[in-house]
């Protein structure tokens, strides 16, 4: 039997990898969406398992809300990372440097 | 299968959210409209998403109760306080549609950044309805995914793209926090709507606590970020500065109220029992931010930047009245967010004449001898300035008076003297901007090409900064009887 407690245990970790992930990161932004992406999946394995041990829908539903917002999220991301490469001709983190003070 | 009953009370509800849906329809319909608009005349565009904009804002008041109405099985709330900061968020995204017509007159589908801009509304003005977390993630992804796509509106301008990119992926952090944090509120108590959480939280035990502070730390963190509080603010000079002139304008407004807005909301519904916990946690991040906000405004040269920290400054100072946990605190809030809006609108509208001949204006010194030129939009530029400042008698003095007061009352001396102190701190950067403008010679030369409805959004501007500052009472009035209902 797996626990509550395991599965926040999952979800704190890819949480964390998520945060840890963007700070850290210092190659590539296309990086820094897959750990956004890696923090909403935290967020919805937490909303499951509360959901599932308090046997109320309501959490799963809110997953179906986040999952959606995530991909929109995702396609304007990608979208404004086309736009600055088509100026900039990078998508290097180091790169993204001109507005600074 | 005989007895379906068909369980919604049909116009009631769809009454209540009556401004959403008619901007919803209008902002879908002008997307398809614009497209059989000539190229030269997308104007057109412009000016019905206004008139949507002011539209929306009387509905707003017209579908408003003696009491507070609740639709959609509690989802949503229709009350004073809601209409308040509609009629700002309407208010706010009407002038930055004003500003824009002429600085974005050359971008190609301009079309499209009108339709954004009710979208985005419509994301805020559902946002400060919510009385259910899910209503209110949607409503500010709504407005987020909208703002983000506005900031890089200028697709072939490096620095706006940059800022856009830097917006989103600190944004899209922010709503990660923002959820991660109403998890651990939907563990402890089942439920995502806020006063159910208020209620079960009040009495929870004590192996929860953990569990709860975390999502209470969450919750502020990202909600923090939207607001721009430090230490989240580091989004803000970057996005404030590469982003197109009326949307900095349309942002440093719009957003602002409705993040405030819901901020209360969830502090009064959600929170009532943690007041102790996140009055200290906020009192932190108000030192903080009123300190970075004065302080590294002092060091900028390029005046967006200084007014994206003046922004974080005056921030710190919004969030005495959340301190203050009282209700004339909240109604300081809303009080603040009006004055500011008019001195902001002011002050970006001016900044954007500033543009000519193949240069930004944004720096001080394109400011240079401004009076010599134009006296009248040097006085209305200092007159704006000293309000930002909060010298006294003008509409910026009554904003920090309001707040500063309820702070007080609520026993927050030591706060209040240490916001004092930043104040004065940061009338210094004001005043240099007057003193640029009126002391030093002109170092690069002027040429307006203002228009009627520039000139006349910098005259309504100034005159309610001033007519606010000279008799501020209807507005402070109107802010407390809103705020009576939530409490």
């Amino acid at each position: 039997m797996i626990e509550l407690s395991q599965y926040l245990i999952v979800a704190a970790a890819l949480f964390s990898l998520g945060i840890i992930g963007l700070f850290l990161n210092r190659k590539n932004v296309i990086n820094i969406l897959m750990c956004i992406e890696l923090m909403l999946l935290a967020v919805n394995i937490n909303l499951v398992a509360f959901s599932h041990y308090r046997h109320d829908l309501s959490g799963q539903i809110f997953v179906f809300f986040v999952l959606t917002v995530a991909a929109a999220e995702v396609a304007v991301g990608l979208a404004i990372l086309v736009a600055y490469y088509r100026t900039r001709r990078s998508v290097e983190t180091e790169d993204i440097n001109s507005l600074q003070g | 299968m005989a007895n379906v009953t068909f369980p919604f009370p049909f116009p009631d509800h769809l009454f209540a959210l009556m401004p959403e849906i008619f901007v919803a329809v209008i902002a879908m319909a002008l997307l398809l409209f614009d497209l059989f608009i000539d190229k030269d005349k997308k104007a057109i565009t412009a000016y019905i998403a206004i008139a949507t904009s002011v539209m929306a804002a009387v509905l707003s008041v017209q579908a408003m109760m003696p009491t507070s109405v609740s639709a959609f099985y509690g989802f949503f709330v229709l009350d004073h306080f809601a209409v308040l900061a509609k009629v700002l968020i309407c208010v706010g995204t009407a002038f930055g549609m004003i500003l824009s017509i002429d600085y974005m007159k050359k971008e190609a589908n301009i079309g499209e950044y009108y339709v954004l801009m009710l979208f985005s509304m419509l994301g805020m003005m559902l946002m400060v309805s919510a009385t259910n977390f899910i209503i209110m993630y949607l409503g500010l992804e709504l407005m987020a995914l909208c703002v983000y796509v506005l900031v890089g509106y200028q697709r072939d301008v490096l620095r706006s793209n940059e800022a856009a990119l830097k917006y989103f992926i600190l944004g899209a952090l922010s709503s990660c926090m923002l959820l991660y944090g109403i998890t651990f509120f939907y563990g402890v108590t089942g439920s995502f709507d806020f006063a159910t959480i208020g209620t079960a939280l009040a009495d929870v035990d004590a192996n929860a606590h953990t569990a709860v502070m975390l999502g209470m730390v969450f919750i502020i963190a990202g909600l923090g970020f939207k607001v721009s509080m430090a230490p989240f603010h580091m989004w803000t000079p970057d996005a404030y500065e590469g982003a197109p002139t009326p949307v900095t304008a349309f942002m440093s407004i719009a957003p602002k109220v409705a993040g405030f807005a819901i901020f209360i909301r969830i502090l009064v519904d959600a929170m009532p029992s943690l007041q102790h916990e996140y009055t200290t946690i906020l009192t932190g991040m108000a030192v903080l931010t009123m300190a970075i906000g004065n302080l590294a405004a002092i060091a900028q040269r390029n005046i967006k930047r200084l007014l994206a920290y003046s922004t974080i400054g005056h921030v710190g100072f919004i969030m005495l009245g959340l301190i203050a946990a009282n209700a004339d605190g909240y109604a300081g809030v809303m009080v603040y967010m009006a004055i500011y809006l008019f001195m902001n609108m002011g002050v970006f509208a001016i900044i954007i004449l500033m543009r000519r001949d193949g240069i930004q204006g944004e720096l001080l010194d394109d400011f240079a001898g401004l009076s010599r030129v134009r006296p009248g939009y040097a006085l209305a530029m200092g007159l704006l300035m000293f309000s930002l400042a909060g010298i006294p008698f003008l509409g910026g003095f009554w904003a920090k008076y309001v707040v500063f007061m309820a702070a007080v009352e609520a026993g927050h001396l030591y706060l209040v003297l240490y916001a004092l102190l930043f104040s004065a701190v940061g009338a210094f950067y004001y005043i240099r901007v007057v003193k640029y403008i009126y002391f030093d010679e002109e170092k690069v030369a002027f040429n307006f090409t203002d228009s009627r409805l520039m000139q006349a959004t910098i005259v309504l501007m100034t005159i309610a900064t001033v007519a606010l500052g000279i008799y501020p009472d209807p507005l402070i009035d109107l802010c407390k009887q809103a705020v009576v209902g939530l409490i």
